[in-house]
């Protein structure tokens, strides 16, 4: 192999970032969409955007722009109801392709990816020719766009990856570039004329104080002194910022970490007051958390409930297991508890399920005495309803022991794999409209607008890889 | 009002009484605020979080008779603070000054009629023998949960039983019960009390080896409708009472087994901490392989690595395996009296109880851990 300039090979670090992902998968989805002004999110008055497609970007509509505003701006947007679960899908097809180039890829949420490629060059070649064959290659197993920057370190590559966007025009996109190199020589005349607001940790405060010392560009930011940005914005982040401005960015691409908690939230389209219509949803959430510990093969110890009232004010209530658990039952039973000591009546506007402190491996597990009594004990207990108003515990009933809820579990769980998540639940979950089931982010950006009282009867999330017909 | 002290007997009482002022958070400040009263040269201090109330009754000299209610864990750590010697508290309209040496401190007081109106302590007293209590408590209140979420086991359960008094607790995964002998503290009629454990672990604070050094002979105890009190030197501590039924756990307790481990305390106690070393998290157990003449300990801990240790015994019954969760089992051996203990077992996945071979006055009933 020629050798090429060192330079170019310093360009190790790839940043990967998908076009209007959200909405593309839709349009991907449902042909019917293309070229026209969609947008994935919540349709309700509480709705944010999530992702839209650059024609709806030429109205000025912008991810976490409100929805109402995003309306006002463009009544004729086609509103999509967010599908998660089907970006997740998509997701991890990405990663997959990612892997193919690298193992060190570095996910940065669903859509986006952090890749160090030093390894791969003498096996793919020079980052550039790397670049543009990972671009192919998403687009060939994905029919999905995405842009790729490479650089040095993860800053530039991944303003690098920004000027390789499309740019929303009046007259539909203009593609841009899809790969751009900053190479080492070129960095600063890159960077400079950029506006600060391009760096991280550059919010609108952080940018406000720079332009009373008029700082607009990161250029402007490179020619203030240190100790200056200290004085200014603090120690820590006046260091930081003097590191970016001259393109100084040590951090490492890390490799996927675990997952540190699984959890599900819902916002609701109005308020809810009471626990009759807040228990159903939590039961979902929490079974869809076992779920997923389940297919991760891990066990939770501790057990969350977010609750955010209708002032926005968020509390939560966290409660650790004596033994880690998978187990819905349990999951169902310590939420539900958790929930239960909280006060509703202010009006509940967002409730949420996690577990955290997961571990895996080894398959120990304290035995309880509510489990004395299996079969062949002498003196099963006759529970009484005084107990049994106890709750979770001593006082639960408890027809069957913890082994033979596991194997239950276990059944539920192969059944939900053969024949869909809705084929089997718990019978507090079946409502007029079928059997409710929680996916991963169903309400991510608020609820729909004619969302009604979650529970059974908004059972109509369309199964996998079903479009979802505009709705707004 | 106004008053002067020694420094320590200050620290002593305010510390002591807010003990019972919630850390978590008031619904009222007064709540998070300690009441202090001098009337003559009686002073008297109480911390409530309307569940616990603490009250140190001492010696002050009087100098203005009134009360304030002053923030607890301010008031406590000023006075810690200051040089010992005399102390100097006075109150005004709304603040109060604490005075020692040449320190001065103006403190901010709450609205003593903020301050909830808690019930006089009643008269009709019994005593109880402290060291006897002191004991039946380290054994027991170990067992109750810490878990609000299951509020009737963080109670510990106070019973007559035949001609005594049955202390009983549990978690849902061990239970002690001790039996104390006596007609016992509770009223005539009354046949059993739950009392949270929270107020027993206070309790035992203020008893014999509880860290007190002046030790009562005798704690007096009165029970109410819907609170107890114990008075301990000069303390008097109240507690509201668990309201609901405990679980029937005589049910749990087998009427027979057919393995007995017979080992020395100290022996056990010292390989069990030893092996322990390798637990990580507390999902890893030991594993208690039993035959005639030994039980070996092990502990394999997947990312750590594993330790066993042998140690003599006499055993009667099949060989057998059963694992369980280190700490809760060392509780249970710790908490038994004398120098050997008994470990009696039916199978791997049923309760096994650990107590005196002597004496069956105490049981801590553990439930294995499942290990596949």
């Amino acid at each position: 192999m020629t050798s090429a300039p060192a330079s170019v090979h310093a360009c190790s670090v790839l940043h990967v970032d998908m076009d209007a992902f959200f909405a593309a998968v839709e349009v991907r989805d449902d042909p019917s969409l293309a070229g026209k002004p969609v947008i994935v999110g919540g349709s309700g008055t509480r709705g944010v955007v999530a992702s839209c497609t650059y024609e709806a970007r030429a109205f000025g509509i912008r991810s976490a722009m409100s929805s109402v505003e995003a309306r006002r701006r463009c009544p004729e947007a086609l509103f999509v109801s967010g599908r998660y679960w089907r970006y997740a899908e998509v997701s991890a097809e990405l990663h997959e392709v990612l892997r193919g180039f690298t193992p060190v890829v570095e996910p940065i949420g669903l859509d986006e990816a952090f890749l160090d490629v030093r390894g791969a060059i003498r096996l793919l070649g020079e980052p550039v020719v790397i670049a543009r064959s990972l671009r192919a290659e998403v687009r060939r197993r994905l029919s999905l766009d995405c842009s790729v920057g490479a650089a040095r370190n993860k800053l530039l590559a991944k303003l690098a990856s920004e000027a390789a966007k499309p740019v929303a025009t009046a007259r539909g996109p203009r593609p841009g570039p899809g790969v751009v190199v900053v190479a080492p020589e070129d960095e600063l005349s890159f960077l400079h004329p950029l506006p600060v607001r391009a760096l991280w940790g550059v919010g609108p405060s952080t940018a406000a104080r720079l332009t009373g010392i008029g700082v607009v560009t990161v250029g402007d930011l490179a020619a203030v002194p240190p100790d200056t940005l200290c004085r200014l914005l603090g120690n820590a982040q006046g260091r930081h910022l003097a590191g970016l401005a001259v393109a100084d960015d040590a951090r490492p691409v890390v490799a996927e970490r675990e997952a540190k908690s699984i959890g599900h939230e819902e916002t609701f389209a109005r308020d809810l007051h009471d626990h009759e219509s807040l228990h159903p949803i939590l039961v979902r959430m929490a079974d869809a958390v076992g779920e997923r510990l389940r297919e991760a093969g891990l066990r939770a110890r501790t057990v969350t409930v977010k609750i955010r009232f209708a002032d926005r004010a968020t509390i939560t209530r966290s409660h650790s297991l004596a033994a880690p658990t998978a187990s819905l039952r349990v999951l169902r039973a310590v939420a539900g508890e958790l929930l239960a000591s909280v006060d509703v009546g202010p009006g509940i506007r967002l409730l949420g399920v996690a577990g955290s402190a997961l571990t895996g491996g080894s398959d120990s597990r304290q035995l309880t005495f509510d489990e004395v009594g299996e079969p062949g004990s002498p003196d099963a207990p006759a529970r009484d309803p005084g107990e049994a108003a106890e709750g979770r515990g001593q006082g639960a009933p408890r027809p069957a022991s913890e082994a033979s809820w596991q194997e239950v579990e276990a059944a539920l769980a192969a059944v939900r794999a053969r024949y869909g998540q809705s084929a089997v639940g718990a019978a507090s979950l079946v409502g007029p409209g079928g059997l409710a089931v929680k996916r991963r982010g169903d309400t991510q950006w608020g609820p729909s607008a004619e969302g009604v009282a979650p529970g059974p009867a908004d059972a109509r999330t369309p199964g996998r890889g079903e479009p979802t017909g505009p709705d707004g | 009002m106004k008053f002067r002290c020694e420094r320590d007997t200050l620290v002593d009482a305010l510390t002591t009484a807010s003990r019972a002022v919630t850390s978590r958070g008031a619904t009222t400040t007064s709540l998070n605020g300690i009441r202090v009263e001098v009337a003559g040269n009686r002073l008297s201090v109480v911390g409530t979080d309307l569940d616990l109330t603490v009250r140190v009754e001492g010696e002050a000299i009087g100098l203005d008779d009134g009360v304030l209610v002053a923030p607890a864990r301010l008031a406590a750590d000023i006075v810690r603070a200051l040089e010992p010697g005399a102390v100097t508290v006075e109150g005004g309209e709304d603040e109060v000054e604490i005075s020692a040496a040449r320190s001065r401190f103006v403190v901010r007081t709450y609205p003593v009629e903020d301050f909830p109106v808690l019930p006089e302590p009643r008269d009709d007293q019994v005593s109880l023998p402290s060291a006897v209590l002191a004991e039946a408590l380290r054994q027991v209140v170990r067992a109750a949960s810490g878990d609000d979420a299951r509020p009737l086991l963080t109670g510990v359960l106070v019973a007559a039983e035949g001609e005594g008094t049955r202390f009983v607790a549990t978690d849902s995964y061990r239970l002690a019960l001790r039996d104390v002998a006596g007609t016992g503290p509770l009223p005539a009629g009354t046949e059993q009390i739950l009392v949270p454990a929270r107020a027993l672990t206070e309790l035992q604070r203020l008893l014999p080896g509880g860290g007190k050094d002046d030790t009562a002979k005798e704690v007096g105890f009165s029970v109410g409708e819907l609170d107890a009190t114990f008075s301990v030197d000069g303390v008097r501590l109240t507690t509201r009472l668990l309201d609901g039924r405990f679980p029937d756990y005589r049910q749990l307790i087998p009427p027979g087994y057919p393995n007995q481990l017979r080992v020395a305390k100290e022996g056990l106690i010292d390989a069990l901490r030893r092996v322990r070393l390798l637990v990580r998290d507390n999902t890893t157990p030991v594993r208690l392989t039993m035959r005639s003449g030994t039980v070996e300990l092990t502990v394999v801990s997947q990312e750590v690595g594993h330790a066993s240790e042998d140690v003599d015994a006499q055993y009667e019954g099949e060989e057998l395996t059963v694992a369980f969760n280190p700490t809760y089992l060392l509780d249970g051996v710790e908490a038994v009296l004398g120098d050997e203990v008994l470990l009696e077992t039916l199978d791997a996945t049923k309760p096994a109880t650990v107590r005196s071979p002597e004496h069956d006055d105490y049981r801590y009933l553990l439930m294995p851990v499942r290990v596949s």
